[in-house]
């Protein structure tokens, strides 16, 4: 259990930029050294994960349950979360206390066309689980487009993906 | 279901835990897909706690920050709103209903996973969350629509990182740096 914990704090103070970062470190982790799924399973926690409602983060905990229940889904997800989460903390209050700073203002104004370019790449990855195709295409720009120019509630989005998905992939 | 409610007047601060906590729960609630563009709508749209600026601020911030992202967007705003308490109440509103759905979901699929609709339904619904993020992005980046040099480090962050997948330990610090350097210029 304690193992559980430090290998998920290791890989959450890796994951730089978000969870997608560090998929690849985790299944080293996971699948090859430890063994605590197979690589088979591994996808499957992935695309669960993917599928329910909430962080993608969620993938910690689905490892965490394979290995010792519910207590393990919870020693997991802390272990990934809480030194992310003191180190958000700290770096947080700094970032309050020099809101007047001109380099804070200089910061934030180079900081903001990298952090859309890297959520822009994250939606891409999300979107094209197997590779560009035109029925991925379809559905992503849709998506894209159908939330930039109406003020639809994305669950109607989602839902019209998941019969868009029906439709293209049967 | 009902669209954004367009109320009036500057954003304001949460009135207390208690809302702080049933905003991140509605936004760990509904976050099919992808939190962050929950995270937007809930934050920016419904209850107006944060001007649009302030969101890509706090998000450009949670980004550079290891962990989760929207996870440690709780953290910060929390704290900067209640302090410790703040931290810990918006991480748990966040968290809390999405870790026992995907178990919920995990012991349900072990049943269905060998339905091929049920597997294209899923991918539909994952292949538009990306697209939502995508849209997401379209937001926030509208301020920068005038700006050839922020555009252009917007595209090559995409293709390095979603197209080329060259690893973010690599991508970050030379954008940063090329970033700064074009802020530092006006440029950006």
């Amino acid at each position: 259990m304690l193992e559980l914990f430090l290998h998920f704090a290791l890989l959450s103070l890796l994951a730089v930029g978000g969870i997608s970062t560090v998929m690849p470190e985790m299944h080293r982790v996971v699948v090859e050294t430890e063994g605590w799924v197979s690589g088979a399973e591994f996808t499957q926690l992935f695309a669960l994960s993917q599928a329910a409602p909430g962080p993608n983060v969620l993938i910690v905990s689905l490892i965490g349950w394979k290995v010792a229940g519910i207590t393990g889904a919870l020693v997991a997800l802390a272990g990934f979360c809480l030194p992310a989460a003191a180190l958000a903390w700290s770096v947080g209050g700094l970032w309050e206390r020099f809101r007047d700073a001109p380099w804070r203002a200089l910061v934030q104004r180079a900081l903001l066309p990298v952090t859309i370019g890297l959520v822009c790449a994250g939606g891409y990855v999300l979107a094209t689980p197997e590779g560009l195709g035109w029925r991925n295409a379809l559905i992503a720009c849709a998506s894209a487009g159908a939330l930039h120019a109406t003020r639809l509630n994305p669950l109607w989005i989602l839902a019209a993906g998941g019969v868009a998905g029906w439709l293209l992939f049967t | 279901m009902n669209p954004a409610p367009p109320s009036p007047g500057p954003p304001r601060p949460p009135a207390g835990l208690a809302d702080l906590f049933l905003g991140f729960l509605s936004i760990g609630a509904r976050a099919f897909g992808g939190v962050l563009p929950w995270a937007h709508r809930v934050l920016v749209e419904e209850r107006r706690w944060l001007a649009p600026e302030d969101f890509s601020e706090v998000l450009a911030l949670c980004q550079f920050l290891p962990g989760p992202n929207i996870a440690n967007m709780s953290v910060v705003l929390g704290r900067r709103w209640f302090g410790f308490p703040g931290a810990v109440i918006g991480f748990l509103g966040l968290m809390a209903l999405p870790f026992f759905w995907v178990l919920a979901l995990a012991m349900l699929y072990a049943d269905w996973s060998a339905q091929p609709s049920v597997r294209a339904v899923i991918a539909g619904v994952g292949i538009a969350g990306g697209g939502l993020i995508i849209g997401t992005a379209l937001k926030l980046g509208r301020p920068l629509a005038r700006k050839p040099a922020a555009a252009a480090i917007v595209a090559a962050c995409f293709i390095a990182v979603g197209l080329l997948r060259v690893p973010l330990l690599i991508v970050l610090p030379v954008a940063v740096l090329l970033a700064l350097a074009a802020a530092r210029r006006g440029l950006a």
